[in-house]
């Protein structure tokens, strides 16, 4: 429960702080931080307009992405027995989950029958076929490393086994950075402000959405961020500090987590200031690298333990 | 019982004389009391705890062929059974256009060779000695060929057909001389002689012989060749049964075989594990490039295979290295994958058979959009693509999360080598988990969505109830393993007790847990549910006090917008095409603009993809052998005098061999 509650928080404020962060970078004032969640709430207040060419496909899309996210939350733990869903293996079906969501969205860009979407829904699956081995080659290396095989186990033992854990640490916060960035649709490989459909990734997939399918699709977006972020957040917050007493353990914990998930938005909000989107056809190359990260991820575990 | 099941080969007969309105009906009879017949059997098997031995009562070749039913070959003859009913019910709407065209011959041996097909299943799975098994295998491929050849008219057909019969009877080979063999070392003649055989001499080759064999029938690349074409080229209901139970059969004695080997244990399972991975991303890779709905499926169906081939491949290290949990895991998803793929392919074969009924036309390229003139075929196909991607909350996950943690259980409890090996299992279950998404966003989006691609704008309405009533059927049940899931792995654990040196004391804890994490992934298919149906219930709320809208797509500003701005099946494969250009052979034909060509005339741009394993492993030699044969016909010259000369030159030749005592 505390993990799915901490989601939320740090769901309140990580779009503003991104969009502050970037407001600020450029000289501008900037929106309030809740304005992302109050442009939500407008659109779900908002009617609707459905493309003549749709299908029921389209009508359905929307919840079940939201629905797939949703779920997908319940299953991220914080601490020992705080996820609702935790299971052997139960990333896989995290990962699945994020993938049914991802397939519905697709189909209703096809939908559409507009060729900009076309485009659209062919890059987002070219995307995550691309991130997926990296996401499961990261899981992998931590389940060789701690020998367990749930998400609540992995992240509860994965700092106690030996001071090198810092190290994994840091490359698979790193890497899930990445993936986070991937997966929400970010620059580098994807820029949310950009006006021309032909270099839009997500933003061209949902251009016929409206109202209320529109609103949970940008719900389910920033949920997907702080999925993501409470990860790699996992990947470096220690179960104990041994400076603390173990009664506020947890609420250092937390205000550690919360302060990571403001770092993590502003790093996106500062990348997003200074760095130019990748030319489409490099962006194969770049989400492969992440993966190329993520095996040396492995090899540093094997080298950890004795294997190699 | 016995007399039932003697009964429907007889029967079967009596389709050649029943008038022609009747033919349908009476085939779905005959087929349903097969059916319930061997049901009822594979039922018992389960219960007791021998095998269930059905005496024919007949004697054939000096044997006495008796059915025998243990518990992993009552587990098949259910699926065949399930699926086979299906398809025959589905065939009977879908041959109806064909009612008028063909003549009543060609009619009842179609429909004969149906109920035969399933026969001959039942009796390759039960049958234990080696005449009869051979007999049954010759006869499920020669009624597959003539079901496959039902519009033999067309050449390409008929030349698929054959192309077909060869390659079976190749497998056919290699089968006889692997019992051969056997035969030999051991005098016996059929599968009881194995486990003696495989004590005593080395397992490896006769393994490989008889993965070869059954090899071709299953699909496993390189010896896949005949599935693309053949499955397209069959009829929708034949495709289902062949895809969906038929190249099971293969897997089936893989199966067995497998579990009778006694050394050698790594090799093999390297083998199968790394064909297997092979077969797995090769086998979707292509499919992601063709624009032929039931080729994309064929491909597809190489692609699970290939899943399978990966759980029983990690069951087999599991064995090498006294795994119990790799062991396990391995053996439960590879056979779950069976029964999912069983359920779901043949759902994908009768919704496109719907679609081509419906539009005479299996290309992408000129479909599109039709979801909204077939609304439940449409839902049918999504719902088999998003099985068969192995997303939740289907049961096709079910069987790939087995797979998948066999491999996450067995990479933090294990030596180097190991860890690799389970860490190449995961990688390649997620690239292909990446790939099928592709595939079959394609598979369903080029179809059923958007607008109609090509200028021919033809009439489509929803096909009969009955052409959808199987689907509904099998939705069913994939529901009900995506829901109960634990219970299915139960079935499975008892068809899995068969294989002996397969089980350990810790197989019943590690049936216990796994049930365990299926319950918690069925709790979070409930919560999902849940919370779809709740969001949906809000959307609708929301809907009735606001404006709804409908208009035209956004197009830029460009109002005008018509079916060619969409993307089309080729160009949705470009993005992939130009990462895998070394892997798939794309070949691009167009005329070059000429320098004096002032006014350009018209230009037509064509790709082709090719299956590079198919070009390279088979038709390459194929066609060095062929232009070579003939060499040999050099020494044919058709003169008298030669031919007197060959027999003295050898007298010659081993005179001189024998002086130099050389033999």
């Amino acid at each position: 429960m505390t993990s799915f509650l901490l989601l939320l928080i740090a769901s309140t404020f990580f779009p503003g702080v991104i969009v502050k962060t970037k407001a600020k970078l450029s000289g501008r004032k900037g929106p309030g931080i809740v304005q992302p969640w109050l442009d939500i709430f407008r659109l779900l207040k908002k009617g609707n307009v459905f493309s003549t060419s749709s299908s029921y496909v389209f009508q359905i899309a929307a919840a079940v992405y939201l629905a797939s996210v949703i779920t997908a939350m319940f299953m991220i733990p914080f601490e020992e027995n705080t996820s609702f869903i935790s299971f052997p293996g139960d990333f896989v079906l995290f990962a699945y989950f994020l993938g049914l969501g991802r397939f519905l969205l697709v189909a209703s860009a096809l939908d559409v029958s507009s060729g900009f979407e076309g485009m659209g829904a062919n890059r987002e699956v070219f995307y995550s076929l691309l991130v997926e081995p990296a996401f499961f080659i990261l899981i992998g290396s931590l389940a060789m490393f701690t020998g367990y095989n749930s998400f609540e186990s992995i992240f509860s033992t994965l700092h106690f086994t030996s001071y090198f854990s810092v190290v994994i640490g840091l490359i698979a916060a790193y890497v899930l950075g990445q993936i986070t960035l991937i997966e929400t649709s970010r620059l580098p490989v994807d820029d949310p402000l950009t006006h021309l459909e032909l270099t839009m990734v997500h933003e061209v997939i949902v251009l016929d959405h409206s109202g209320f399918d529109l609103g949970i699709i940008k719900l389910a977006n920033i949920f997907k961020f702080v999925i993501f972020g409470m990860l790699s957040a996992n990947c470096l917050i220690p179960q104990e500090f041994s400076f603390v007493p173990a009664s506020i353990n947890l609420v250092v914990r937390i205000v550690i987590f919360l302060a990571l998930q403001v770092v993590l938005a502003v790093g996106i909000g500062y990348i997003e200031s200074f760095r130019a989107r990748n030319k489409m056809a490099m962006n194969a190359q770049y989400i492969l690298s992440i993966s190329a990260i993520a095996t040396i991820l492995i090899f540093v575990v094997m080298i950890i333990n004795n294997n190699l | 019982m016995i007399v039932l099941f003697k009964a429907a080969f007889l029967l079967s007969l009596g389709i050649f004389f029943v008038p022609k309105s009747w033919k349908q009906l009476y085939t779905v009879v005959v087929c349903l009391a097969l059916a319930i017949t061997t049901s009822l059997w594979a039922i018992a098997a389960f219960q007791s705890s021998e095998p269930l031995v059905v005496d024919l009562g007949i004697s054939f070749w000096k044997e006495n062929p008796s059915l025998v039913f243990d518990k992993l070959s009552a587990f098949f003859t259910l699926l065949i059974n399930l699926t086979c009913v299906t398809g025959v019910i589905y065939g009977s709407g879908y041959l109806k256009p064909y009612f008028e065209k063909k003549s009543s011959t060609k009619l009842s041996l179609h429909l004969f060779c149906l109920i035969w097909l399933q026969a001959s299943m039942i009796q390759v799975v039960s049958m234990r000695d080696g005449v009869s098994f051979l007999t049954s295998w010759e006869m499920m491929s020669v009624s597959s060929f003539l079901l496959v050849i039902f519009e033999g008219d067309k050449e390409t057909t008929l030349k698929t057909g054959i192309n077909y019969l060869v390659q079976m009877h190749v497998g056919f080979v290699c089968i006889l001389i692997a019992f051969l063999f056997v035969f030999k070392a051991t005098g016996q003649f059929g599968f009881d002689a194995l486990p003696d055989y495989f004590a005593s001499h080395n397992n490896l080759w006769i393994f490989l012989l008889f993965f070869a064999g059954f090899g071709i029938k299953a699909g496993f690349v390189p010896l896949h060749s005949w599935l693309p074409h053949a499955h397209p080229a069959a009829p929708s209901h034949v495709s289902g049964i062949m895809s969906g139970i038929m190249i099971k059969m293969g897997i089936y004695w893989i199966l067995r075989i497998v579990t009778n080997v006694q050394s050698d244990f790594m090799s093999i399972g390297l083998f199968i594990l790394i064909i297997s991975m092979i077969t797995g991303i090769t086998g979707i890779l292509y499919a992601i490039f063709q624009h032929d709905l039931k080729k994309i499926l064929a491909y597809s169906s190489i692609e699970n295979i290939g899943i399978i081939g990966i759980g029983i491949g990690a069951a087999t290290i599991g064995k090498a290295m006294d795994n119990e949990v790799l062991i396990f895991l391995g053996l439960a998803g590879a056979i779950f994958h069976i029964l999912n793929h069983s359920l779901y392919k043949s759902l994908l074969f009768y919704a496109a058979g719907n679609v081509y009924y419906a539009t005479h036309t299996r290309d992408q390229n000129h479909l599109g959009g039709i979801i909204r003139q077939m609304p439940m075929t449409g839902m049918l196909f999504l719902m088999g693509s998003i099985a068969i991607c192995g997303i939740p909350p289907f049961n096709g996950f079910i069987s790939e999360f087995l797979i998948y943690s066999s491999a996450f259980e067995a990479i933090g409890k294990a030596d180097f080598s190991t860890s690799l090996l389970s860490l190449g299992i995961i990688l390649s279950l997620a690239v292909i988990g990446g790939l099928s998404v592709y595939a079959f966003s394609k598979a369903f989006g080029l179809t059923f969505l958007g607008s109609r691609r090509g200028t021919t704008q033809l009439h489509t309405e929803e096909v009969p109830l009955i052409m959808r009533t199987p689907g509904y059927l099998i939705i069913a049940v994939m529901v009900s393993i995506g829901m109960f899931p634990s219970f299915y792995l139960k079935i499975i654990f008892s068809a899995m007790s068969v294989f002996t040196h397969y089980q350990f004391s810790s197989t019943l804890t590690l049936l216990h847990s796994t049930q365990g994490t299926l319950t918690a992934i069925s709790t979070s298919n409930l919560i999902f549910l849940g919370i779809f149906l709740l969001i949906i219930a809000l959307r609708s709320i929301r809907k009735k006090n606001v404006s709804v809208e409908y208009g035209p797509t956004w197009g830029c500003g460009y109002s005008a917008g018509d079916f060619r701005h969409q993307y089309t099946a080729t160009s949705y494969a470009d993005s992939l095409g130009q990462l895998t250009d070394k892997l798939v052979m794309i070949e691009r034909s167009n005329r070059k603009f000429k320098e004096e060509e002032i006014f350009p005339s018209p230009r037509a741009f064509q790709t082709v993809t090719k299956d590079l394993l198919e070009e390279k492993l088979v038709l390459t030699p194929v066609h060095k052998f062929i232009t070579w044969v003939p060499k040999a016909g050099l020494a044919q010259t058709g003169m008298i005098h030669h031919y007197l000369m060959y027999p003295l030159a050898f007298i010659i030749i081993i005179g001189l061999l024998t002086l130099l005592k050389v033999i």
